[in-house]
């Protein structure tokens, strides 16, 4: 037991023996023994498994070129490398190649992605975690093994772990040599690979910790260290002013539309199918966008639907069917192309019987339901006030007192007069900058002011709520309304509905903004008998 | 037109437009203490309370507090079980879901290698990475989440006990002071059970992995997810995504709006590792018809709520509040007061106790002094009985108890009909809280009464009868409900008789004639079926339909009609029952003056009238005049409502100036103080200094509580200058104040 707790003697083999074990089942009870074994140096690397080079080119469909250049840039075992700096826009397979092709090289690396490490301080501590061979866990109580903000600190520790692995690696390498290990790691190079570096960028004020990495190969001076590092952006959008080595640019292209069917193919059961099925969407979808992950939430809805008419997936359709097929899905692609994130409804058993004719028809018109009315509960306070901060956000603050004045607005002759030509111009200009700017912002005394007015006239409308309920409502609608209204003004903020703007620091008071649709607004005046559309300004 | 300036000056601070003073502060709700409206009852209780002797008062408290305890405790209880119940099938509904999922993320996965999950990089599936975060998304249909803080609460417990593991994080933790890494600590906090300082997700795996725990998911439960920032959250869904394989995370996310809301607040990346199911919870009406129902339809605690009170709750929770929390504060208020005020409230525990304890309901009240039973016998609702029915009963405790076992009768048969009123509103979609508020107006009882009299003596005809009950009435709902009987389809029907056959047991005559009509309607069936299966010519089966249809309307028609007169014989409201003022709390002014409280108006009174505060001798004689002696505070806001809404600070200074230094004198002559004295002797300079500084005090007093705002925008010079001025003179203000 001695030696299983000093990590860095690797005379166990168990990863070895037990990816060997042919049944699954012990394997795994094996496991759940060794599970708080310490690790190994062999951890660091993909031990168990491998893959041939035919088996990493395949796997990775379009990234022929790529894998070719990332094992050039690697170099054969044990050689010295470049920083290399791989890039690429976003789901280009990035990550993937790269483990990939550690998986098959067998080589140890340490991996770090700047999402889950989302600070300097977790960056380093993850890295020196993995290379220290620790494990967080409840005995430790999940601490690090060194507690490291510092990038000077990060060097020290740094490079004591990296020789402490490095010897080891030299040790284990005289061992394998004589023994057969299939899953040792292999040579005595260490990698370090920074994932979704661009986050990197955002990280603090004082940019000194993306220099920091990229210089990070000459402060170490270590041979046998390589430096990987994954960005979404291009290396331009790095600043390079401080005189390090720049890293070997490697370039991950989108894919082709070809790349991707093969990409997409590849999960499929039913190949002709979904080949079939991928004739029909993958053009117009490729012309938006050639992510594949965006592409794969795309399609396996679609796919249902392409389905849906079919008994038995497994069949291989005829152009007879395939023409129907078509004719099915139809209707649904162009909806889908302009929807990033589609909402699956899940009805419970009850509810679902009820609205399946509904949803039937919804599918037939291949037109995303909008329903007339908000299907959440808002009180009518929330809801004048809501369309109050939409007024008052979109009309200029002039028209104020022209709207809402002693008649409540319901007169509206005034602003029906004929324009000229010169001055509709003026107005679409005008539109189009109001569409630019967005709504506006307003202070709370004028939301307070236009609710007031709101109020009152809407009391006054003949409303068949208001005569239902006799005089005893009008009463507790204006008792003790205005601390309410604040309050529902808070609530509102919360959904927001209303964003509150940075104060003016000459003013004091806040400003708020109105965020809701006029679709949206015209639904809760809609739901309270109230004419918006006459209040509201049209350039 | 009610025009909002015209409102008397009295109350300026509810005037709109730009003032320069505006009233900012949310009122606390619980404050009860506000004195706005006469309270009647109060005076009554003071005109009761002397003549019973101390003792009595002992005991009376003692009991009054034994019922409340009772009362409460059993309302309380039927609410959570009431809420509890309405939330059960959407929470299995999520339990089933979280168990598929978590299928599907196995059956992903493959088979688990704990050596491997617990390293930092993402797991490659099929030569693609995998990072679906599988969501649900909880609609509470309410913009207020008060209602639903409880709500998750318990859907974490739900989930556990399926075998999950659960985080509930709320808003609070995704704020952008902490960062990404205190809504992480949050998180791992409620899983790792010990307070980590740098959190990262992945000590998530190594517990995950550790304790071998591959056979439970593990959840995520965000309770509202619009109050997150959304830069925050679409960090804490990219960083879970990217362990979404490894860990066996399920996001549940409780949205109050929309999914838009959703497309709002995430980036687009984020959104593109969601993949969602939605949930509906009951909305806040639903609940609200369920709570009512158990409280207050269905016998809980014999406790009810008179009509006008009845439309003031429905009001304030559709256009003010809306959430079924200050729907049962209310309750919970009016219980309070009804105790309090009533002194023969405590009956109420008595009809809470069911069956065995009725006996010793009477014997209680035979311990009662005389004055209470008089008392009893003295409110108006008796009284009007008495005088209706001319009969003179003993008035001892006997009779009061059996009189309230009749009113418990009554309210028997009120509830019975009204469910049967609800059962048959179920298929229209008639929220309860309407008929509930229909069934409690005496006077639509009152006008039916008086129209059944009416019609008794005419011809009945039965279209014309029903056409004048239904025309001449105030309650729409009702009428609507049963004129809508008419149209049901005979299943419908067949299954609304049946419920009502089970909600009218009690009483024979209207379960007979239920049982007759269901009865009726079977043999129709029987006939019409029998018809279709002799006949088979086209004409014949035509004419037996037509006959059928007939036959079903007058069936519907029956049904109709027995609704219509059993709600007009049954369904007398509360408020017209002898005795009800024990049980039935009817002061609207106050409840709402509780509820919606107003601690403003209250300052400002206060303030108004200080001198009732301090009885100092000097200033309680002025009344409202202005005397130096005054406080600065008081003073000030006299002489702003002097000025009415805006106030040029300058002005005011200057007013506040002269109204303490030229009565100052008379003051000081009066008082004659010697420190005063003193303090004139000083430089004119000092004087001013010493002014300015309590002027400013007063200020920021006024300011604190909220009485007055110091706008700053409104738009003249003047206006600029003058603020200036009041901040110079704030600073200086403050620098003296130091060093005195």
């Amino acid at each position: 037991m001695n030696e299983e707790q000093n990590p860095q003697t690797p005379r166990r083999t168990t990863r070895a023996s037990l990816s060997s074990t042919p049944n699954p089942k012990s394997c795994k009870a094996k496991l759940k023994l060794c599970n708080k074994q310490p690790l190994t140096i062999n951890d660091l690397a993909y031990g168990d498994e491998s893959i041939s080079l035919d088996d990493l080119i395949s796997s990775l469909p379009g990234r022929r070129s790529q894998i070719s250049e990332l094992l050039r840039l690697l170099g054969p075992l044990d050689s010295p490398m470049f920083p290399v700096f791989v890039y690429g826009g976003a789901s280009t397979g990035k990550t993937s190649t790269i483990l990939q092709i550690f998986k098959h090289l067998k080589r140890p690396f340490v991996y770090c992605s700047c999402i889950t490490c989302y600070s300097p301080r977790i960056l380093f501590e993850s890295m020196l975690n993995q290379l220290l061979l620790h494990r967080r866990n409840e005995s430790n109580r999940y601490s690090s093994t060194k507690r490291c903000e510092r990038p000077s600190d990060f060097v020290n520790f740094l490079k004591e772990a990296l020789c402490n692995v490095v010897d080891s690696l030299k040790g284990n390498m005289v061992k394998s040599s004589s023994k057969k290990s299939s899953g040792w790691a292999r040579g005595k190079m260490v990698y370090l690979v920074f994932d979704n570096l661009e986050l990197a960028r955002e990280w603090d004020k004082s940019s000194n910790i993306l220099p920091f990495l990229f210089n990070l190969n000459d402060i170490l001076k270590m041979p046998e260290v390589g430096l990987v590092f994954l960005s979404n952006a291009s290396p331009d959008t790095y600043y390079s002013d401080t005189g390090y080595v720049e890293p070997v640019p490697v370039y991950f292209p989108d894919y082709t539309e070809d790349e991707l069917r093969q990409i997409l193919m590849k999960k499929q059961e039913n190949l002709k199918l979904y080949s079939s099925f991928l004739e029909v969407v993958l053009r117009p979808f490729c012309r938006v966008t050639r992510r594949v992950d965006e592409l794969s939430t795309a399609f396996s809805t679609l796919y249902q639907i392409y389905c849906e008419p079919l008994d038995d997936l497994g069949i291989v359709p005829s152009e007879d069917m395939k023409r129907k097929l078509f004719t099915h899905l139809q209707p649904h692609i162009g909806p889908s192309l302009n929807e990033t994130f589609k909402v699956e409804n899940r009805l419970s058993s009850e509810a679902s019987a009820k609205t399946n004719k509904w949803k039937g028809i919804a599918k037939k018109n291949g037109v995303c339901e909008s329903p007339s009315e908000i299907d959440f509960h808002m009180s009518a306070c929330a809801k004048y006030l809501l369309i109050c901060a939409f007024l008052a956000s979109r009309n200029p603050a002039t028209l104020d007192a022209s709207l809402f004045d002693s008649t409540g607005g319901s007169n509206n002759r005034k602003r029906k007069r004929k324009s000229s030509e010169k001055s509709k111009e003026k107005k679409e200009n005008a539109e189009q900058e109001l569409l630019l700017k967005g709504p506006g912002t307003f202070p709370l005394e004028r939301l307070l002011a236009i609710f007031q007015c709101i109020v009152s006239v809407s009391e006054c409308l003949p409303d068949e709520e208001a005569q239902g309920d006799g005089g005893l409502e009008g009463e507790s609608w204006t008792n003790g309304l205005l601390s309410d209204v604040l309050l529902e003004l808070s609530s509102l903020c919360n959904a927001n509905f209303i964003s509150k703007c940075g104060s003016c620091p000459l003013e004091g008071a806040n400003r708020y903004r109105s965020m809701v649709s006029e679709a949206m607004a015209l639904k809760v005046a809609r739901s309270l008998k109230f004419p918006l559309a006459k209040y509201l300004y049209r350039g | 037109m009610d025009s909002p300036n015209e409102h008397p000056p009295t109350d300026p601070l509810t005037k709109n437009n730009l003032q320069p003073f505006f009233v900012l502060h949310k009122a606390s709700k619980s404050s009860e203490s506000t004195a706005r409206s006469p309270r009647k009852p109060s005076k009554r209780r003071l005109d009761s309370s002397p003549k019973v002797s101390l003792n009595n008062e002992n005991m009376k408290e003692n009991l009054k507090m034994e019922a409340f305890r009772c009362v409460w405790s059993k309302i309380d209880s039927s609410i959570k079980d009431v809420l509890r119940s309405i939330n059960a099938d959407v929470f299995d509904e999520i339990g089933r879901w979280v168990r598929e999922s978590f299928n599907a993320i196995c059956s992903c996965r493959g088979p688990v290698d704990t050596s491997k999950s617990s390293l930092p990089y993402p797991f490659v599936h099929n030569g693609g990475i995998v990072r679906n975060l599988f969501t649900g998304l909880v609609f509470t249909k309410n913009i207020e989440t008060v209602d639903d803080i409880l709500t998750f609460a318990e859907l974490g417990l739900n989930l556990k006990s399926r075998g999950c593991y659960v985080a509930n994080i709320s808003s609070l933790d995704f704020s952008t002071k902490n960062g990404i890494g205190g809504c992480l600590r949050a998180f791992l906090r409620q899983l790792l059970m010990v307070d980590i300082e740098a959190a990262d997700v992945s000590l998530l795996v190594s517990w995950y992995s550790d304790h071998g725990k591959y056979e439970k998911p593990v959840v995520v439960i965000i309770e509202d997810m619009e109050r997150c920032s959304g830069a925050l959250l679409s960090d804490f869904v990219n960083m879970l995504s990217e362990w979404s394989v490894k860990i066996p995370i399920i996001l549940i996310a409780g949205v109050a709006t929309s999914t838009d809301a959703l497309r709002n607040l995430l980036t687009s990346h984020a959104l593109q590792y969601l993949s969602t199911s939605t949930f509906f919870l009951k909305s806040p009406s639903e609940r609200l018809d369920a709570i009512i129902e158990a409280v207050l339809v269905k016998n809980c605690a014999g406790f009810s709520v008179g009509h006008k009170v009845a439309s003031f709750l429905r009001n304030y929770f559709l256009r003010q509040d809306g959430t079924v929390t200050s729907f049962v504060r209310a309750l919970k208020m009016a219980i309070v007061q009804q105790l309090s005020v009533e002194p023969l409230s405590f009956v109420l525990k008595f009809l809470v106790d069911e069956g065995d304890n009725k006996r010793s309901c009477c014997e209680d009240l035979a311990d009662m002094s005389e004055e209470l039973i008089k008392h009893a016998f003295e409110l108006p609702s008796y009284r009007t009985y008495s005088v209706n029915r001319n009969n003179h009963v003993e008035l001892n405790a006997m009779s009061l108890c059996q009189g309230l076992s009749e009113l418990q009768r009554l309210q028997e048969l009120w509830r019975s009909r009204l469910m049967c009123l609800h059962e048959a509103g179920r298929y229209h979609k008639v929220a309860l809280l309407d008929l509930y508020l229909e069934a409690l107006d005496p006077e639509s009882y009152n006008s039916r009464l008086s129209n059944h009299d009416r019609d008794s003596a005419k011809d009945k005809s039965l279209l014309s009868n029903n056409d004048k009950l239904f025309r001449l009435q105030k309650a729409e709902v009702t009428n609507q409900v049963i004129r809508k009987i008419r149209d049901l389809p005979a299943a419908k029907l067949s299954q609304l008789l049946k419920s009502w056959e089970r909600l009218t047991e009690g009483t024979i005559e209207v379960h007979e004639k239920i049982i007759e009509l269901q009865s009726q309607m079977v043999s129709e069936d029987v006939k019409s079926h029998k018809a279709e299966l002799t006949d088979i010519s086209k004409r014949h089966i035509n004419r037996c339909r037509l006959n059928k249809e007939k036959d079903a309307c007058t069936s519907n028609d029956k049904a109709m009609t027995l609704a219509g007169q059993t709600i007009r014989d049954n369904m007398l409201p509360i408020e017209c029952m002898p005795f009800h003022e024990l049980i039935c709390f009817k002061d609207v002014d106050n409840l709402q003056s509780a509820l919606i409280g107003d601690p403003r108006r209250r300052i400002q009174i206060d303030l108004l009238n200080f001198y009732k505060i301090l009885k100092c001798g000097c200033c309680s004689n002025s009344g409202g005049t202005l005397s130096p002696s005054m406080h600065d505070t008081s003073i000030m806001y006299l002489l702003a409502q002097e000025y009415g809404d805006l106030i040029n600070l300058h002005d005011w200074f200057q007013s506040f100036k002269v109204s303490i230094s030229s009565s100052g004198k008379k003051g000081l002559k009066k008082l004659a103080s010697p420190k005063k004295r003193k303090d004139n002797t000083y430089s004119q300079n000092n004087s001013d200094a010493l002014i300015q500084a309590r002027f400013c005090r007063a200020v920021m007093e006024l300011q604190i509580t909220g009485v007055i705002c110091v706008m700053a925008r409104c738009g003249g010079v003047t206006d600029e200058l003058l603020n200036q001025n009041y901040v110079k003179e704030a600073t200086r203000c403050h620098r003296m104040v130091k060093i005195i």
